[in-house]
C-alpha cells in the first residue's frame, strides 16, 4: 500500500484519477528530460565535466578514509607473507643480483654512448615531471566503464590527458578532473587506446582495452610477424600523452587475432600512483608571422593574407582563415591536375607536425605535368 | 508516523512525533544513494563483480514503498550514479525511472507476489536494464562487449536476496510492516 495510506475521508474517484494523470505526466516529463540528457551527452560529452569533477570530489574522501583499515590489514598480511619462504627467495634474488651486476656494467657503457650520440645529434628530449602522487580512492569497475578515482585534482596541478603510472608500469590516463579528485581511465577500459612498441620486433601497435583482465593488441604494423607469448609492450610516445618506454603489457596469447596481453599493473594491489605531465601535449594553434612564411607576393601572399601553421586536423578546421578572395586564376591552372606542391615552410623544431601548407590557387603550377 | 488526525487536531506531542517521523520518507532514497556510493568502492576485479546495486535499490523500494520511490527520485539517483561512475549522462538517468515506472505499473495491475516471483521479475528487469544500458552507452560513445554485462547481470541477480533482506529489515525497523 502507498505511504502515507490514502485518506478514506477525502478520497473520491475523480481526485484519484486526477492524481494518477498528474503522476503520469510528471513521469513522462522525467523520462523526456533524461532522454534529452542522453542526446546531449552524445553530442557533447564534455558538457558535464564540471559536475563530474564535483561528484568525484565528494566521493573520493569517503573512500580515502574507509580504505585505511583495509590497507592496514593488507600491509599486515604482507609483512607476515614476507617471512614465509624468505630463505629460498633470498637465494633466488642473490643469483639474480649476480646476473644483473654483469648486465649493469654493459648498460653503463651503452648509456654513456647513447648520451654522446644524443648530444651530437642535438636530440631534444622533453622533460618529464611528476605532477602528483595520489592514493586510489574509488573505482568504477562496472561492465561498461573501467576507471579509478585518485585523490589529487586540479588543485595539485592535475589536468585532463596526463599519464598515470607506477614503478611497474602504466595504469592509465586522467579523463575527468575535480578540485581534489581525478578519474583515471584504466588500460582495460574499452575506450582506452595506448600507442605501444613491441620490444622484440620494434613494431608499433595499439593496446586496446576490452572490459576484462586482458587487453588486445590491435593496429599492428607488420601483422604478418607473429607475436609470441612473453613479448613485452612498452609505450612508444606516439600521440604525445604517454612518455616512451613505460611498460604496458606482456603478450600471453599471440596465436589468435587480435593477440591478447596482460597489463603489467593490476590496479587491485595499488595504493599510490604517480601522475606525470603529458609528454608532448598537443600545442595550441601557433600563429606564424606571415613574413616567415615564404609565399610569393604576386601569389597573393605577403602581409595581406594571414597564414597559420596548425598542428591537428581539428585545429586546422577551426583555425583556418576564411578562404582568400579569389585571385584571378588562369583557366589552364583550374583545369590542370595539381601536382604535389612544394612545401613552403620548413619547421625548425623537431616534433612539430606540419599541416598542409596554406596554398592560394595560383600556387599550383600553371603547366600540367605530362 | 502515520497521520491519523488533521494536523490542527493533533496534540503537541503528536505534532512533534509527526514532524520527527518525516525523515523516514527519505529512507528509500538515502539507502539507494548509499548503495550507489558503495558501487564506487575501490575494488578492482578482472570481472565486473560489482552488482547493479542502484538498480536493486530502486526495484526493491518500488515494490516495498512505491510512493517513496517515485520516478523523479529514481531519475535523480540515476543522474548521481552516471556522474559517479563516469558513464555518459543520461544512461542510468533514463533507465532507473523507467524501472520505477515499470514496477509501479506492474504491481498496480498484478498485485503483490511471492518472493520467488519477485526474484524472477528482477532477473528479467535487470537483463532488460543491462541490454538497454549497453545500447545507451554505445549510443553515447562508450562501445563495449556484452559478455561483461552478462556477468554483471548474473551477479546482480545473485545479490538480490542480500539487498532485499537489508531493505526489508530497514522497512520493518523504521517504516513499519507492510499493511
Amino acid at each position: 500500500m502507498d505511504w502515507p495510506p490514502p485518506s478514506r475521508r477525502m478520497s473520491t474517484t475523480r481526485r484519484e484519477q486526477n492524481l494518477a494523470l498528474l503522476g503520469a505526466l510528471a513521469s513522462g516529463a522525467v523520462i523526456a528530460v533524461a532522454l534529452v540528457l542522453l542526446l546531449l551527452s552524445r553530442a557533447n560529452p564534455e558538457n558535464s565535466a564540471r559536475l563530474r569533477g564535483t561528484a568525484i570530489d565528494v566521493v573520493a574522501p569517503v573512500w580515502s578514509v574507509v580504505r585505511i583499515p583495509f590497507d592496514l590489514i593488507g600491509t599486515g598480511f604482507g609483512y607476515v607473507g614476507d617471512y614465509i619462504g624468505a630463505a629460498s627467495r633470498n637465494r633466488d634474488l642473490e643469483k639474480l643480483t649476480a646476473q644483473q651486476a654483469r648486465a649493469l656494467q654493459t648498460q653503463a657503457a651503452i648509456t654513456h654512448e647513447n648520451q654522446q650520440l644524443r648530444s651530437l645529434l642535438k636530440v631534444v628530449t622533453p622533460d618529464r615531471r611528476v605532477v602528483a602522487s595520489a592514493r586510489i580512492a574509488g573505482a568504477s569497475s562496472g561492465a561498461v566503464i573501467r576507471s579509478a578515482v585518485v585523490s589529487a585534482g586540479s588543485a595539485n596541478g592535475v589536468a585532463v590527458g596526463q599519464p598515470v603510472r607506477v614503478a611497474a608500469g602504466l595504469v592509465g590516463r586522467t579523463v575527468e578532473v575535480g578540485a581534489s579528485a581525478t578519474r583515471v581511465l584504466l588500460l582495460t577500459d574499452a575506450n582506452s587506446r595506448i600507442p605501444v612498441t613491441i620490444v622484440r620486433t620494434g613494431q608499433s601497435a595499439l593496446v586496446v582495452g576490452a572490459s576484462r583482465a586482458l587487453v588486445e593488441v590491435r593496429e599492428r604494423v607488420g601483422a604478418e610477424v607473429p607475436l609470441v607469448a612473453g613479448d613485452r609492450l612498452v609505450t612508444s610516445g606516439d600521440g604525445g600523452v604517454f612518455p616512451p618506454g613505460i611498460p604496458v603489457a606482456v603478450v600471453v596469447d599471440g596465436s589468435q587475432e587480435p593477440p591478447l596481453a596482460r597489463p603489467f599493473v593490476n590496479p587491485a594491489g595499488l595504493g599510490m600512483v604517480l601522475i606525470e605531465s603529458a609528454y608532448l601535449p598537443v600545442p595550441a594553434t601557433v600563429p606564424v608571422e606571415t613574413s616567415t612564411v615564404a609565399v610569393p607576393r604576386e601569389a597573393g601572399g605577403g602581409r595581406t593574407k594571414p597564414s597559420i601553421i596548425t598542428s591537428t586536423p581539428r585545429a586546422t578546421a577551426s583555425a583556418l582563415p576564411p578562404p582568400p578572395a579569389p585571385v584571378i586564376a588562369p583557366p589552364v591552372a583550374a583545369a590542370a591536375k595539381p601536382a604535389a606542391p612544394a612545401l613552403k615552410y620548413v619547421p625548425r623544431a623537431m616534433n612539430v607536425p606540419l599541416a598542409a601548407p596554406v596554398l592560394s590557387p595560383t600556387d599550383t603550377p600553371a603547366a600540367p605535368p605530362q | 508516523m502515520n497521520r491519523t488526525a488533521p494536523y490542527r487536531l493533533m496534540s503537541r506531542e503528536e505534532r512533534i512525533d509527526w514532524w520527527t517521523g518525516q525523515w523516514r520518507r527519505t529512507l528509500p532514497g538515502l539507502m539507494t544513494l548509499g548503495l550507489i556510493v558503495l558501487m564506487t568502492a575501490p575494488v578492482f576485479a578482472p570481472l565486473p563483480l560489482m552488482p547493479q546495486l542502484g538498480l536493486l535499490g530502486v526495484f526493491i523500494w518500488a515494490t516495498f514503498q512505491p510512493a517513496m520511490m517515485p520516478p523523479w527520485l529514481a531519475f535523480l539517483l540515476g543522474l548521481v550514479s552516471d556522474l559517479l561512475f563516469g558513464l555518459p549522462l543520461g544512461v542510468n538517468a533514463t533507465l532507473l525511472p523507467l524501472t520505477a515506472m515499470f514496477v509501479r505499473g506492474f504491481e498496480a495491475r498484478f498485485g503483490h507476489h511471492v518472493y520467488g516471483f519477485d526474484w524472477v521479475m528482477l532477473a528479467a528487469v535487470a537483463l532488460v536494464y543491462q541490454l538497454l544500458g549497453w545500447q545507451a552507452a554505445r549510443f553515447a560513445g562508450n562501445a563495449t562487449g556484452f559478455a561483461p554485462l552478462l556477468v554483471q547481470w548474473l551477479i546482480t541477480v545473485a545479490a538480490y536476496p542480500a539487498v532485499v533482506t537489508l531493505c526489508a529489515a530497514l522497512q520493518r525497523r523504521f517504516i513499519g510492516p507492510r499493511t
